[in-house]
């Protein structure tokens, strides 16, 4: 009576590309999404535009050192501190659509059942955001160096400065990635995930000027320095001048030490403990 | 104005804990306000700076952009406000309604902490307190009113706002003098220097721009607003 029918299911044949090309397809994916490649143009236009914004003072840059013969007009190691406002907005803007979505359209039993680890997963969009911010940063710097070595000012090029810029430029885009994912993690919403970070940020850039400047004014300067740490920016710049040498970028100087990059790893790990409790609890619904 | 629609509205931006962004930048304010006692700098100069630097030009253009992208916005985009413009209510009252909203969040969570941060530092000298908490509280109407307009407009509503509101206001706004002109920050600053005696608060735009320029964007784009929502078509998701 009963029948079988084969309706022509097919088996996997292929190579099987094992764990580590999972991780790698989701890495592309979300990077290729914070760019809004393989989207739509309406969702390229956000991240582009302030690509372009920090590309500007790079070409500014080329053309001063070209027609003058002189340093450009921002130094490698401050180039980050004096462009973070468009470092911020664009992590404010693309975060939230890193991990929005997946929260909010209730994908992450999808994705985890694959062989995926929630761990995996977290790590995966951590590095599409690293990987994103850093080349903000470092494509800049990169065009200026390569502009330094090929109009061949007078006097070696700033080369361990560059090096250094890029390695800080590492380093910041771990801890801004790793901060703004813990915070956009917490609303499904994209337009409040972006809201947020960006309130997290102006707090810390407007208020870090007014309590350093206050405190200078009051004859506590020991302890005026250390309210530069409170912003991402300056205390990874506080970073890079501990290890580099290389000037305050701030209106004051840093507090030295090995407290900064302390600060720094603590920040790192304290931001994936957010990220690793926000997922575990998510991943359970 | 719509009492059901503004009850919903009000759930929607203060509910769970969505109340804590909205109070995050006015409490880093009197936060500031308190450690500048603290430390003995309860000057109107140092009161003054801190009125410019923080609350006009930090909190009050984010929490305007939270309140008046947040009355509509997140409707928007997860598409329950299809359940709203399906109800026989006239599309400009709904605009309308939440704008009165978003307004009335603004005084709550910018005017009145910025009146509370000033009266820490110099008391009622000089009406610098009362004048900034005005300016304050108007430009946070004009600010409810745009980034409503924008919420309706775009999907990117709130990332436009951020760079409206610290590339333009900010970067532009000092490099160009012209552009000081069309700045909601600097109206707010007319309306405090005219309302307050200290002779550090200074404005670079006349009151005679800077009341018909107020009047004239809130107006216009709440009528903006409500002219949009009535042609309104919902798109998917990017």
């Amino acid at each position: 009576m009963s029948e079988i029918y084969d309706i022509g299911y097919r088996h996997y044949d292929g190579p099987r590309l094992g764990r580590g090309h999972t991780v790698r397809a989701l890495t592309v994916h979300s990077l290729r999404g914070i760019f809004g490649l393989g989207r739509t143009a309406r969702s390229k236009i956000m991240p582009f535009s302030l690509v372009t914004i920090m590309l500007l003072p790079a070409v500014v840059s080329i053309a001063m050192m070209a027609l003058v013969k002189q340093p450009g007009l921002i130094p490698y190691s401050g180039f980050a501190v004096i462009m973070q406002a468009v470092v911020a907005i664009f992590l404010a803007a693309q975060a939230p659509t890193v991990v929005a979505p997946d929260l909010r359209f209730r994908v992450l039993p999808l994705y985890l059942s694959r062989p995926v680890t929630i761990s995996e997963y977290v790590g995966a969009k951590v590095a599409a955001m690293t990987m994103a911010l850093f080349l903000l940063v470092a494509v800049p710097l990169t065009l200026i160096y390569v502009g330094e070595l090929l109009i061949d000012l007078p006097g070696p090029p700033g080369t361990g400065e560059f090096f250094g810029s890029v390695a800080m430029a590492l380093v910041l885009a771990l801890l801004l990635s790793t901060f703004g994912l813990a915070i956009s993690s917490l609303t499904p919403r994209r337009g409040l995930g972006v809201a947020s970070v960006m309130a997290a940020y102006l707090l810390s850039s407007a208020a870090v000027p007014v309590i350093y400047g206050t405190l200078e004014m009051s004859g506590y300067d020991s302890q005026a320095r250390w309210a530069w740490l409170a912003n991402p920016f300056w205390l990874v710049d506080a970073v890079q001048s501990s290890l580099f040498g290389t000037p305050s970028h701030a209106e004051g100087p840093y507090p030295g030490g090995p407290i900064p990059a302390v600060l720094v790893v603590a920040l790192i790990a304290a931001a994936m403990a957010v990220l690793a409790l926000r997922y575990r609890k998510a991943a359970s619904r | 104005m719509n009492t059901v629609v503004a009850g919903i509205t009000y759930r929607a931006l203060l509910g769970r804990r969505r109340i804590l962004l909205l109070l995050l930048l006015p409490l880093g304010l009197i936060g500031l306000a308190i450690l500048l006692r603290v430390v003995g700098s309860a000057d109107q100069r140092s009161a003054v700076l801190l009125m410019d630097t923080f609350a006009i030009a930090t909190m009050l253009p984010l929490l305007g952009l939270i309140a008046g992208t947040g009355v509509i916005a997140p409707e928007i985009d997860d598409g329950t406000i299809i359940h709203l413009l399906s109800k026989p209510i006239s599309r400009p009252v709904i605009a309308g309604t939440k704008f009165l909203v978003a307004a009335s969040v603004l005084g709550l969570f910018a005017a009145v902490p910025t009146y509370i941060a000033a009266w820490l530092l110099v008391r009622n000298e000089d009406g610098i307190a009362f004048g900034f908490a005005i300016g304050v509280l108007v430009a946070g109407i004009a600010y409810a009113a745009v980034f409503l307009l924008l919420g309706v407009i775009t999907r990117h509503a709130v990332a436009i706002g951020v760079i409206y509101a610290l590339v333009w206001e900010t970067l532009v706004g000092t490099l160009i003098q012209g552009a000081q002109k069309f700045s909601i920050q600097q109206w707010g600053q007319a309306i405090a220097a005219q309302l307050s005696d200290s002779p550090f608060v200074d404005a670079k735009v006349t009151l005679g721009f800077a009341v018909p320029a107020l009047i004239i964007v809130t107006v216009g784009a709440v009528l903006w607003a409500g002219l949009r929502l009535r042609t309104f078509s919902l798109t998917g998701d990017e």
